[in-house]
């Protein structure tokens, strides 16, 4: 999943943007309130985690500018104001959360995770496809009752094709869900982890998890 | 001591208005206690004439005409009239039949002068006394040949008259005047009751109105509906302070809310950078970045502490000056020296123009922390490779310090809020938390506190200057 962060103390752009990363987060960051906006525009982000005072140009307009565009990303909100004008000024403008700083990291992941759900319309914390449990909760996985270890990335995979279990999902989407600016701009990059996801989730002698849709990408299999 | 206004009130108007009833009624009775006076004094008079006039003397005797010692007052019990005649001698020469062997009052003046006076019966009736003295027609003498008589033949005469109405007059209009002005008084006590409560309504009504000011809503006003013109000035002056409280109310709330927020956002960095590391175990060199960041912070967070502590001392007048003559180029020198290897490192020219011979008078310490502010202010915000100067010149009786520094990027309208608390410009708010928007606040308190004062301005070409104002000389 990918999420913007745009926050202008450094320290704290620093250690969300490791920690996001860390917990299978693709993560775009800025320190700018105009950059912010450029970036918000020029991708598809499944969540835009914003602080609202910021140089350049400030959360709120920055919102205003979003919304106004026609852009319906999930955005929460992060501030050190907690007055009630302030949190329903950001709820007004189309903010779908808010955070007053000093937060925890766990609540921030849980929050974007809850968001994300709302993204994909699903509010159950937990997919079944085939034999495959997915925690999206505890960013686990289970094969009846053994547990699968993956790495972020791959998580991130079978996260995403999960939450649009059924439908074909294009390589570039993948691309653009899952992988920051900095990455190499590779659509084989998402074969590979497929192929590392598929060693991993597929036993022999069952029926395949992941269907390739020759010349449109990738479907999970039907949910349970 | 200040007593109840409604207490003075009622007590001056009673006091007054009983001082001048007092006074009115002792001139009306004076008056009428006169003209009664001399009425029944008129009536004592003529009787008096009429007696002397029908007084004969004969060789040695003294006679009254017989229809004047008839007349009724002289024979009667009640409001009796007495008559008794002396000679030049002290003898008595006649006395009216009611007085018995009583004597009169014996009043005598000088010839054909009346003297009055009261005196009392033997019943202690009060008498009204007339006394006359007078030289008698002679009996046996032509009328027309009045021979010439001598001081012993002169007779005084004493004619008095009961005076008990007289009194009883007098005592009624005592009686009517004391008790007009009880009266008077027992009403105006309750009329101006009445007023004085009328009147001090709206100062009672604008009490109520005070009394419902609750302190958390200062946008109330007093006297909204329409006041006497003596209490508007207080209900002006009132509102005025409501408006100022209330200002600095808003002031000290924003203020808050600002360190608030201020001290809020370095928690949050080092809440999330000490929990994303506690997610996972990881190597030593990382663990040791984490904790400097975090020192960093802390260190920043401290300063910024320190500077609002300063900042609240200031305001409370709360910090003691040692005041010295100070070499004002020695002192820039010395403090920009932490600051030179960062101004290395961005090739940021400094120069020191303050001439040789210039000092100020202040406090070492404070002015010290002014001047490195400064100039820790300029270090980071001057452009790369851009420049810093300081010079100083004498005015009159003060030092006018000018520090300034290149690559300024406020408008003139920005610069006006320099000296705000917590305000930073757009450009300088992703610094490393150092910055907080306390430095220049700070050096502006700390000045006005050392007897000078500060301004800023940005000139074109985006220079930004600093211009203190300081005392030369002990004030």
């Amino acid at each position: 999943m990918r999420v913007l962060l745009i926050e202008d103390y450094r320290p704290l752009q620093q250690s969300l943007t490791k920690g996001l990363r860390e917990a299978g987060f693709a993560v775009d960051t800025t320190l700018d309130g105009q950059e912010g906006l450029w970036y918000a525009m020029s991708n598809d982000y499944d969540v835009i985690i914003l602080d609202l005072m910021l140089p350049g140009m400030d959360g709120l307009s920055l919102l205003k500018r979003l919304r106004a565009e026609g852009k319906q990303n999930h955005v929460l909100i992060l501030t050190a104001k907690d007055t009630l004008e302030d949190r329903i000024k950001g709820l007004n403008l189309g903010a779908d959360d808010y955070l007053v700083k000093p937060f925890s990291f766990e609540e921030l992941l849980a929050r974007v995770r809850a968001l994300l759900r709302r993204s994909y319309r699903e509010k159950n914390p937990e997919i079944k496809v085939q034999n495959l449990r997915i925690d999206l909760t505890a960013q686990k996985v289970w094969d009846g009752r053994d547990e699968i270890h993956l790495t972020p990335r791959e998580y991130a995979l079978l996260e995403y094709l999960a939450m649009r279990a059924g439908q074909t999902v294009s390589r570039t989407d993948i691309w653009e869900h899952l992988y920051e600016f900095e990455s190499d701009a590779s659509s084989n990059v998402v074969d590979v982890y497929i192929g590392y996801l598929r060693k991993k989730i597929e036993q022999p002698g069952r029926p395949p998890v992941i269907h390739t849709v020759r010349g449109r990408g990738y479907m999970l299999g039907p949910k349970a | 001591m200040m007593r109840s206004l409604r207490t003075r009130l009622l007590l001056g108007i009673i006091c007054g208005m009983l001082l001048l009833l007092l006074v009115f009624s002792l001139i009306v009775y004076v008056v009428i206690q006169r003209a009664l006076v001399n009425q029944f004094d008129a009536s004592l008079a003529s009787l008096a004439r009429i007696l002397a006039a029908s007084v004969e003397v004969d060789e040695d005797k003294v006679e009254l005409e017989s229809d004047v010692q008839q007349m009724p007052e002289f024979l009667r019990p009640e409001r009796p009239a007495y008559y008794e005649l002396w000679r030049s001698g002290g003898t008595v020469a006649l006395r009216s039949p009611l007085l018995g062997a009583d004597d009169l009052v014996h009043l005598e003046g000088s010839i054909n002068a009346l003297v009055f006076a009261m005196s009392r019966d033997k019943n202690s009736r009060p008498l009204r006394a007339v006394g006359l003295k007078f030289m008698p027609r002679s009996a046996s003498t032509d009328d027309k040949e009045q021979p010439q008589l001598t001081e012993e033949q002169t007779l005084t005469l004493v004619v008095a008259s009961d005076a008990s109405s007289l009194q009883r007059q007098l005592g009624l209009l005592r009686w009517l005047l004391l008790g007009v002005s009880g009266l008077t008084t027992a009403l105006s006590v309750f009329i101006a009751a009445i007023v004085v409560q009328q009147g001090l309504n709206p100062l009672n009504s604008i009490a109520a109105e005070i009394a419902a000011i609750k302190e958390d809503d200062l946008t109330v006003r007093v006297g909204t509906t329409s006041v006497p013109t003596e209490i508007a000035p207080i209900k002006n002056r009132l509102n005025d302070l409501l408006s100022r409280l209330e200002k600095a109310f808003t002031r000290e709330r924003r203020f808050t809310c600002d360190v608030a927020h201020e001290l809020r956002t370095p928690l949050a960095g080092i809440r999330s950078t000490i929990e994303v590391t506690l997610r996972r175990a990881r190597n030593s060199a990382e663990y040791q970045t984490v904790l400097s960041d975090c020192l960093a912070i802390i260190e920043s967070m401290q300063a910024m502490v320190n500077n609002l502590l300063m900042i609240a001392r200031l305001d409370a007048c709360q910090v003691a000056f040692r005041r010295e003559q100070i070499d004002l180029a020695d002192l820039v020198n010395s403090r920009w020296r932490p600051f030179s290897g960062k101004a290395v490192q961005r090739r940021i020219a400094f120069e020191n123009r303050v001439p040789n011979d210039v000092t100020v008078n202040s406090d070492r310490q404070n002015f010290s922390m002014v001047l490195s502010n400064l100039l820790d202010n300029a270090v980071e915000y001057t452009d790369d490779a851009g420049q810093i100067w300081v010079t100083a010149r004498r005015a009159d009786d003060s030092i006018e310090l000018t520090l300034a520094n290149t690559g300024c990027q406020l408008t003139s309208d920005q610069v006006t809020q320099v000296f705000d608390c917590f305000w930073r410009s757009d450009a300088s708010r992703t610094g490393t938390g150092t910055h907080c928007g306390l430095g220049l606040p700070l050096v502006q308190r700390l000045v006005n506190a050392l007897g000078g004062s500060a301004a800023a301005e940005v000139q074109p070409g985006g220079v930004f200057t600093i211009r203190l104002t300081l005392p030369a000389s002990a004030p």
